[in-house]
C-alpha cells in the first residue's frame, strides 16, 4: 500500500514538472552559466552532510548490536567535519582573490601572500581537509572489517 | 608571518588522497566480503553499495587531486583548467549519488526490520510453537506413563475382586432394580445347583422359597440401604430347599436412584442340620442323665420284686393259676432288669477299659454266638473280613454289645421275610485311618420319616415287648465314645450281583491303629 501510494506521489509530482517545465522548454533549453557548478557542488554537500546527519541518527535509534556500527557512526561525524570544512573552503574562493595566492617560482613554492587576514587563514587551514576525511574513511575501514568480523562469527556458530 | 606556504596542504592532499583510495576500496572488499558471506541481509548490500558510491567518489576525487598537484606541478596549467570542471562535475555527481544512496537506505531498512521483525516474531512464534511442541510432548509421556501405572493399578485391584469374587465359596450376587440377576459367581450357582458354563437368567423371585421373605428383603433394602444376618431359604434347581444366611446392600447411582443390589449368601443347611443333631444328642446326653438316675432307683425294688416272686414260687408249684402268675411277674420283671440294665449302659455308667482290639476276631465271636439263632430264621450270613484290618482301641465288651445289636436288628428286619441274607464285613478306609466294619441285611429297610429317630432313646417300631427302642442308641453312645461314627444307608445303594431290593446297611467307622506291618489276621 505504502509503495504504491509513494508511487502515485511520483507519478504526480512528474507529471506536475513536466507541466511547469514544458512552457519554457517550448522556447529553448536552460542554459548553465559559470556560478552553477559551485552552487550545485555546494548543495551536493548540503546533501551529503543531510543524508550523513539522518544516517548517524538512524543508526543511533536502531541501536544495531556490535563495534562496527560505532565506527561507521564516526564516519558519519567525521564526513560530516569534512563536508563542512569542504563547504567552508569553497566558500573561502568567493573570497579569496586569485592574486592573493603568489605562484612566483613553481607551483611548489606557492604560498598565500600578507597580510594575513582572518578569511585567509580560514582558507589555509580547509585545504587540510584530508585531516578529516583520512580519519573518516579509516573509520570505514574498520566499521566494514568489524562487521564482516563478527558475520563471520555468527557464521561459524 | 607575512606569508603561509602551501606545499604542506598540497602534500596533505596528495598523502590523503592516496590514503582515501586504500582505505575506500579496503572498505569495498570488506563491504562485498559480507554480502557474499550473507547475501540475505540488507544491510550488507545497502554498505557495499555505499561503498562502491564512495570508492567511486573518493577515485574521482582523489585521482582529481593528484591530477591537479601533478599537472599544477609540472606547470600544465591550462591543461588542468580543462579539466577541472569535469572532475569538480563527477565530485558533485558523486557526492549527490552518495547522499542518495544513504537517503535510500531509509526505505530499505523499513523494510529490511519489516521482514526481520516478522521472522523474529515468526522466530519467536516458532519457538514458543517448538516449547509447547516439547511440553506437550512430555506431558504426552507423563500421561502415558500415568496412564499405564493407572491401568496397572486398575487391572491389580481388578483382579482382586475378581479373584475374591471368583473364588468366594459363598454366594456373591449383583442384581438390578427389578431384582434381576445381572451376576453370580461360581459357588452361588453351585450353591443353588444350575450349571456355571450356561447360567440361567435368574430373579430373586426364582431363589427366594417365601415370597413374604422377598418382599421383607426388598423394603429393609430400600429403606436402611442394607440388611444383615437375614435367615432365609433358598430353592434350589431340583426344587430342594437350602438353608442361606444373607447379607445384601443396595446400590445407588450418582443421582441417588436405587439401580439394584449387592449380596453375599452363606449355606447354613450343613449348620442348621450340625445344631438340629447337638441339640438331640444334649437331648439324648440329658435323657442319660435323668435314666441313670432312674434306672439306678428302680433297680433296688426290682431286685426285690423279683426276690419276693422267686421266693413265692416255691411255694406255688408250677401248672398252679398262682404259678402261671408268679412266672409272668418273673418274666416281665426280669424284662424290666434289661431295660434298666440297658439305660445304665446308655447313660455310660460302666467304666470302660481301653485295649486293642481286632475287630475281625470279635466279629467272628459275636457271629459265633448268634449265627445259630440266624440260621434257625433262615438266615445266611456271609463273612468278608479284611485280611490286613488294622487294629482299634476300645471296650470289646461294649463294642461286642453294639455288633450284638445291630445283628440283632437285622435279624428281625428279615425276620418276617422268611429268611434272607447277613453280610458283615470290614475293611481300613483308603488312608488307613479309619476301620469301616459293615452289617448289611435285606430286610424291610428303615423308611426316611423315622430315619432321622432311630437312634433317639426309646424309638421302635417294633411291637412291646418285642423291643424297648435303646439298642441303636445305645450303640451309638459307645460308638462316639470309642471316637467314631454310625452311617446307616438304606435302601442300599450299592448292589452286590444278583442281591436287589432293599435292605439296611450300618457302617461302624472306628480310628483306626494302623503300626506299618502289624496286620490282623481272622
Ligand atoms: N436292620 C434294620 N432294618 C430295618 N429297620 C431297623 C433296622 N435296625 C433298626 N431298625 C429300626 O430302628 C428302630 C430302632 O432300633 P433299636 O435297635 O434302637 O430298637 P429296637 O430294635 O426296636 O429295640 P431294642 O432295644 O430291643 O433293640 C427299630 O424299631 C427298627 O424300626
Ligand atoms: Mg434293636
Amino acid at each position: 500500500m505504502i509503495h504504491s501510494n509513494g508511487l502515485n506521489k511520483t507519478h504526480c509530482l512528474l507529471l506536475l514538472t513536466v507541466l511547469l517545465i514544458l512552457p519554457d522548454q517550448a522556447h529553448a533549453l536552460q542554459s548553465h552559466s559559470a556560478p552553477e557548478g559551485i552552487y550545485v557542488h555546494q548543495l551536493a554537500h548540503i546533501f551529503f552532510i543531510s543524508a550523513l546527519c539522518y544516517l548517524f541518527w538512524d543508526i543511533r535509534r536502531s541501536s544495531f548490536p556490535g563495534k562496527g556500527w560505532r565506527f561507521l557512526q564516526m564516519f558519519c561525524v567525521c564526513m560530516v567535519l569534512w563536508n563542512i570544512v569542504a563547504f567552508t573552503g569553497h566558500s573561502m574562493e568567493a573570497v579569496i582573490n586569485a592574486s592573493d595566492i603568489e605562484v612566483y617560482s613553481g607551483y611548489l613554492s606557492a604560498k598565500i601572500a600578507g597580510p594575513i587576514s582572518p578569511a585567509k587563514i580560514v582558507y589555509y587551514f580547509t585545504k587540510f581537509d584530508h585531516l578529516f576525511s583520512v580519519p573518516a574513511l579509516f573509520f570505514l575501514y574498520l566499521c566494514m572489517r568489524s562487521l564482516y568480523r563478527r558475520s563471520c562469527e555468527e557464521e561459524d556458530r | 608571518m607575512t606569508q603561509l606556504y602551501l606545499w604542506p596542504a598540497n602534500l596533505t592532499d596528495m598523502v590523503g588522497s592516496l590514503l582515501i583510495i586504500i582505505f575506500s576500496f579496503l572498505s569495498l572488499r570488506y563491504a562485498y566480503l559480507l554480502t557474499k558471506n550473507q547475501p540475505d541481509n540488507f544491510l550488507w548490500g545497502f554498505l557495499f553499495y555505499f561503498c562502491m558510491t564512495l570508492a567511486a567518489f573518493a577515485i574521482s576525487r582523489a585521482m582529481g587531486h593528484l591530477v591537479k598537484q601533478v599537472l599544477l606541478i609540472s606547470g600544465n596549467r591550462e591543461q588542468w583548467q580543462a579539466l577541472a570542471p569535469l572532475a569538480g562535475g563527477f565530485n558533485t555527481l558523486l557526492m549527490t549519488s552518495l547522499a542518495a544512496v544513504t537517503i535510500y537506505y531509509h526505505k530499505g531498512i523499513e523494510g529490511f526490520k519489516a521482514i526481520e521483525k516478522k521472522a523474529g516474531s515468526l522466530k519467536s512464534t516458532n519457538r514458543e510453537l517448538q516449547e509447547t511442541a516439547a511440553q506437550l510432548h512430555t506431558m504426552n509421556m507423563n500421561l502415558e506413563e500415568m496412564v499405564e501405572d493407572r491401568t496397572k493399578e486398575l487391572s491389580a485391584s481388578e483382579k482382586k475382586f475378581r479373584n475374591f469374587f471368583v473364588n468366594s465359596k459363598d454366594m456373591v450376587y449383583f442384581c438390578d432394580a427389578s431384582n434381576q440377576l445381572v451376576n453370580m459367581n461360581a459357588s452361588g450357582l453351585e450353591m443353588l445347583g444350575y450349571s456355571f458354563e450356561d447360567p440361567p437368567s435368574l430373579n430373586l423371585l426364582d431363589m427366594f422359597l417365601s415370597e413374604d421373605d422377598l418382599d421383607t428383603y426388598y423394603e429393609d433394602i430400600l429403606r436402611m440401604g442394607f440388611i444383615e444376618d437375614r435367615e432365609v431359604d433358598f430353592v434350589k434347581a431340583d426344587g430342594s430347599v437350602i438353608h442361606i444366611l444373607l447379607a445384601a446392600t443396595a446400590i445407588f447411582d450418582e443421582a441417588g436412584d436405587f439401580t439394584g443390589c449387592e449380596g453375599i449368601a452363606k449355606d447354613l443347611t450343613r449348620v442348621k442340620t450340625m445344631m438340629a443333631q447337638l441339640a438331640s444328642s444334649e437331648k439324648m446326653a440329658s435323657i442319660g442323665q435323668m435314666a441313670a438316675g432312674v434306672a439306678h432307683e428302680i433297680n433296688t425294688p426290682l431286685g426285690v420284686i423279683l426276690g419276693y416272686s422267686q421266693l413265692l414260687k416255691d411255694d406255688f408249684p408250677e401248672g398252679t393259676e398262682e404259678g402261671e402268675s408268679l412266672q409272668v411277674i418273673e418274666r416281665q420283671t426280669k424284662a424290666c432288669r434289661k431295660i434298666v440294665a440297658d439305660l445304665l449302659k446308655f447313660s455310660r455308667q460302666a467304666e470302660s477299659r481301653r485295649e486293642n482290639i481286632s475287630l475281625n476276631e470279635m466279629l467272628t465271636d459275636v457271629l459265633a454266638v448268634t449265627e445259630h439263632s440266624l440260621n434257625m430264621d433262615h438266615i445266611n450270613v456271609y463273612r468278608n473280613l479284611s485280611e490286613s484290618l488294622c487294629s482299634i482301641v476300645g471296650d470289646t465288651e461294649k463294642l461286642r454289645q453294639v455288633f450284638i445289636n445291630f445283628i440283632n436288628n437285622a435279624h428281625h428286619a428279615m425276620e418276617e421275610n422268611e429268611g434272607g441274607n447277613l453280610y458283615v464285613s470290614t475293611r481300613n478306609s483308603d488312608d488307613k485311618k479309619f476301620v469301616i466294619a459293615t452289617i448289611r441285611d435285606n430286610g424291610h429297610g428303615i423308611p426316611d420319616e423315622i430315619k432321622g429317630s432311630i437312634f433317639d432313646p426309646f424309638f421302635t417300631t417294633k411291637p412291646v415287648g418285642k423291643g424297648t427302642g435303646l439298642g441303636l442308641s445305645v450303640s451309638y453312645g459307645i460308638v462316639q465314645e470309642h471316637e467314631g461314627t454310625i452311617e446307616v444307608e438304606s435302601p442300599i445303594e450299592e448292589q452286590e450281583a444278583g442281591e436287589k431290593g432293599p435292605g439296611t446297611a450300618f457302617h461302624v467307622i472306628l480310628p483306626a491303629v494302623c503300626e506299618e506291618g502289624h496286620s490282623v489276621t481272622s
